[in-house]
This record gives C-alpha cells, structure tokens and sequence, in this order.
C-alpha cells in the first residue's frame, strides 16, 4: 500500500488545516498539546496561574508564527522550545524567587558534600516525608522543584521530554559539554532527592 | 586493571549510560564499576533516577486554557480586523498631516528638479555619457541587468525592510494565506517569537520518512528504476464505523488522539477506498505502545470498533521504532 499523494514526506494534519484555514486547527492543535506544554510549565513554573500564563502565551506565540513553522522539527518540539523560554523569562522575572532559592546543585562536586534539602519550612520536605508521598509523579516534582531553574529547564528537556544534548546547548547559548556537565549534577543531585525512593 | 579513581568515575556515569565515551575511557570505567561497588550503585541509582524521569507522564492540562487561548486568538483577531478596518481613513488622516511640511518640500524639490531637466535636455548634445545603470545597450536594445526595472523586480523578491528580525526567525511566505495573515504588518518587538522557529528534532519525536534505501535497485536491462515501494512497518488494521452525520471530520479526530497521546501521524487518505471498497478514509499513526490502550479508547469516542478480528489492544504489531505500535485506522460509514 502505497502513501497517498506519492510523497513521502510526512505531514502534521493539524498544522496544514491551520495553514488552509481550517475552522477548528487551532483549537485541534491546542487540545492535541496542552496536556505536554501545561506539564512543562507547571513543573517549571510551580505555580498553576503561572503555569495557564505561560501555557497561553506560547498557544499564542505559535499561533502567531505557525505559518512559519518549517516541520524541520515536530511541532512539539517547537512548541517546547517555546515554553522553555518563556518560563525561563517568567523566573528570571521573579526577583524575590531568585533572592529565596539557593542554586543548586551549585559547583561540580559540591551536590556530594552533604547536600540533603534545600530547607524551606522546616522540616516539611524531608527526604522521609517525600518517600512517604503516594505518587511518584508527585515525588519527582517535587525533586525537580528543589533544583534552580537553569538545571530544571535542562532536565525536564532532556530526561523528560527526550531532547538532545545538542538541541539543548542551542536552545540555551551554551556549549555541548557545559550542557553535559550541568546535566550531570543536576541528576546527581535528584538521585540523592530520590534516593529513598529509586 | 582499575585505572580510574571515584570522583572521575562518578563524573562519566552521565555520559557513561548515554554512550558518549571515547572507547577507552568507557573500558576503564566498565573496570572501575565491575570493580567498585559503590560507583556501580551510583551508576544503579542514577540510571533509575533517569528512567523514572523518562516515565514522568504529562498532567492534564486545566480545562481553562484551551477556553483561554480560544478567546484570545479571536480576541487578537477581531484587532486585526478593526485595525485593518480602520486603517484607511481615519488612520490615515494623522499620518498624512504629519507629513504635510515634507510633502511641500518634496513638491519643490520636483519642481526645481524638472526645472533642472529641461534645461538639461534643451542643451547642446555634446555631453559625456550619463551612468551605466542606465545605459541601453545598443546590441540588445535590452535594459541591462542593473536597471531600474531589474531593480524593481529584485525589490519585489526581497522587499527591503527596516525592521531586523532575530536571528533564527523565519520570514512567513508571502504567498502563502493563514489565519495569521490577518495580523497587523507592525509588530511590536515583544510579540516577535523568542525562539528560533527552525530547528533539528529529537529522534524521538522526528517523523521519519521511509527510508528510500531498501526500495528495489534500478533494472539493470533498462537501467530505469522501478517505482519505489516504501518499506512498511508492521501496523495493524482497525476499522471505525462512524454514523453518516459523524463522517465529516473524523480523520482529523482520529489525528487529533493520536498526536495527543504522543504520537505521530504519518497519513491522511480522503475518500479512498484502498482495499476495502467501503472504506471513506484512513488514517495510518505511530504511537508509544503504552498509548496504544488509550487510542482504542479515543477511537470508541469516534465511533463503533467493531470486535471482530481486533485483538486486545496491547497484542499489537510492533511500530517502525521500538517501543512504539502502528495502526492504520480505516473510517467506514454505517
């Protein structure tokens, strides 16, 4: 059975009904990827209203550009692209999260010297009380949220949602190995977060 | 032997379980994790950790959003269209008083400038050649490349614009019609995408061609190559019987399921019968295979999945990659 149209390229539906006009595309293509971008934000962010904020202004973006939209990449992939920059400029806008998050993990080496918690209510996120949470998504955002933005971003494109060394460096302006290195650390410090429970 | 020291082996094992080490630093640290038992839990842990993150399933989004950007977009719509609207009268009013000194000076710069030119013209013919952007040459009688017309033409193709995107930012095709047409040509720089629209894509989520090198070799007698036949992944086969008022659309529902769970949709067929005479459309995806329940499920939400033949949704053909499953989801109409 042959492809129809003889070619061999493969097409995004949502994203040609769009591009003809379509009654529905957009809203089709919303629904087809809130669920990933939502998740993204909100594991970003923390914050739910700023999660929908995020969530809306990158629909919007794309909507916005979409007839530029290549499908060099997959539309999720570029749609996360987007989410990550613009959560990254909402945290970089929340001057008083920079003054109450430490970095961390800090310095290659440092996430070994007796690191447990970033303290923040006194005992509320100990690692037992983590290991006592009933879910394990629960528990693994909670360990991406004990990590400072710049390797939460990195994580969450890498391990969760399947990015390239590589797509990441350019994504974020740096080169491939300090990509690699900050990736590093930052797993290393959510195996010792999850070390009850992985 | 064991050539290596903890700290430097803990600082691989990243590296170490994607695969990245030149191979003699991942043979001294096989050594060194065959060898010590603590690096080798670390390494344990780690790639648990990294499995565990790999799995982490998306949350479902509030339902508000999708009522947040659907009000939006038509909220910036109906903008567009007012500004546009409005864009040839009263918008214009301003613009032209604005200009109204310049204008009067143009008006008398061309004055002075024709004054200029007739007096030019009217002179003796016993003056040197003007420049070469307008020279017509005299064996073609043609206008050379360099002219005004040519000029013209190139300004057409790449229309000069004072406005100097980001780097990365695709220019939109001029031809090419979207609702995203209907938006004002100023953008202000906040509303410019912040990230390059053009990028490589994962493997994971590349849609990937099929690939043309297993297609059958030229014949050597003509030398003409046959018509290509893709290479086909194993898929399986399910029909959905929609209800004549449910037909229209139901490709796009299908597409819709599928790209929300994580998968991609590699086809579309309108109206075609293929095999089976009574098909109305098919629709061929990849999904994950731990999506594959879940389709089956979308799929009901289309219309009636008849049992027959359908077994239960994890004995699935395998997909083209491993871990994924294909189906070729055939609309028929009853």
């Amino acid at each position: 059975m042959e492809r129809p149209g003889g070619t061999e390229r493969p097409v995004d539906l949502l994203v040609e009904g769009f591009r003809r006009g379509t009654p529905g595309a957009f809203e089709a293509i919303v629904r087809a990827h809130q669920d990933r971008i939502y998740s993204f934000c909100a594991r970003m962010l923390s914050d739910r209203e700023d999660a929908l904020d995020a969530a809306q202004e990158v629909f919007l973006s794309a909507w916005r550009n979409l007839s530029g939209f290549r499908e060099e990449a997959a539309l999720s992939t570029w749609l996360l692209r987007i989410a990550a920059n613009r959560c990254l400029n909402r945290i970089r806008r929340r001057k008083s999260l920079s003054e109450r998050e430490i970095p961390w993990p800090g310095p290659a080496g440092e996430e070994d010297e007796g690191f447990i918690f970033q303290p923040e209510d006194g005992g509320a996120d100990r690692p037992d009380r983590l290991a006592e949470a009933s879910e394990m998504g629960e528990i693994l955002t909670e360990a991406l949220l004990r990590l400072d933005p710049a390797s939460r971003w990195m994580v969450l494109l890498s391990d969760v949602e399947g990015f390239s060394y590589g797509e990441i460096a350019a994504l974020a302006d740096v080169p491939v190995g300090t990509v690699k290195s900050r990736l590093h650390r930052a797993r290393m410090a959510m195996r010792r977060l999850l070390s009850p429970v992985a | 032997m064991d050539t290596m020291d903890c700290p430097r082996a803990r600082n691989l094992l990243s590296e170490y379980q994607d695969s990245t080490l030149d191979a003699a630093t991942e043979a001294a640290l096989t050594t060194h994790l065959r060898g010590c038992g603590e690096c080798a839990s670390c390494a344990g842990s780690l790639l648990a950790v990294r499995e565990l993150l790999r799995g982490l399933p998306p949350d479902p989004a509030p339902p508000e959003l999708l009522a947040r950007v659907v009000a939006a977009v038509e909220a910036q719509g109906r903008n567009a269209r007012a500004d546009s609207a409005s864009g040839g009268t009263d918008a214009a009013r301003p613009f032209l008083s604005r200009l109204r000194v310049p204008l009067e000076a143009a008006a008398a710069v061309l004055l002075f400038a024709s004054v200029y030119w007739y007096q030019q013209s009217s002179a003796p013919p016993a003056r040197p050649p003007s420049g070469p952007s307008s020279v017509i040459s005299s064996e073609t009688g043609k206008g050379s490349s360099s002219g005004p017309v040519a000029v013209m033409e190139r300004a057409a193709e790449n229309p000069p614009s004072g406005i100097r995107l980001p780097r990365g930012i695709p220019k939109t095709p001029k031809k090419e019609e979207s609702p995203a047409a209907a938006l004002p040509r100023t953008w202000a720089a906040e509303r410019l995408p912040s990230v390059p629209a053009v990028r490589a894509s994962t493997d994971a989520e590349r849609i990937v061609p099929f690939d043309p090198s297993t297609g059958p070799t030229a014949d050597p007698a003509t030398g003409e190559a046959p018509a290509f036949q893709g290479r086909r992944s194993p898929e399986r086969e399910i029909a959905v019987e929609v209800k004549p008022e449910n037909r229209e659309g139901a490709e796009e529902r299908i597409a819709e399921a599928a790209l929300r769970l994580g998968g991609v949709v590699e086809w579309i067929e309108h109206g075609r019968g293929g095999a089976a005479p009574d098909v109305a459309g098919s629709v061929r995806v990849i999904l994950p295979e731990a999506a594959a329940g879940g389709f089956l499920d979308e799929l009901r939400r289309v219309g009636t999945v008849p049992h027959e033949g359908l077994p239960p949704a994890i004995d699935i053909s395998a997909g083209p990659w491993p871990g994924t499953v294909a189906y070729a989801v055939r609309i028929r109409v009853r």
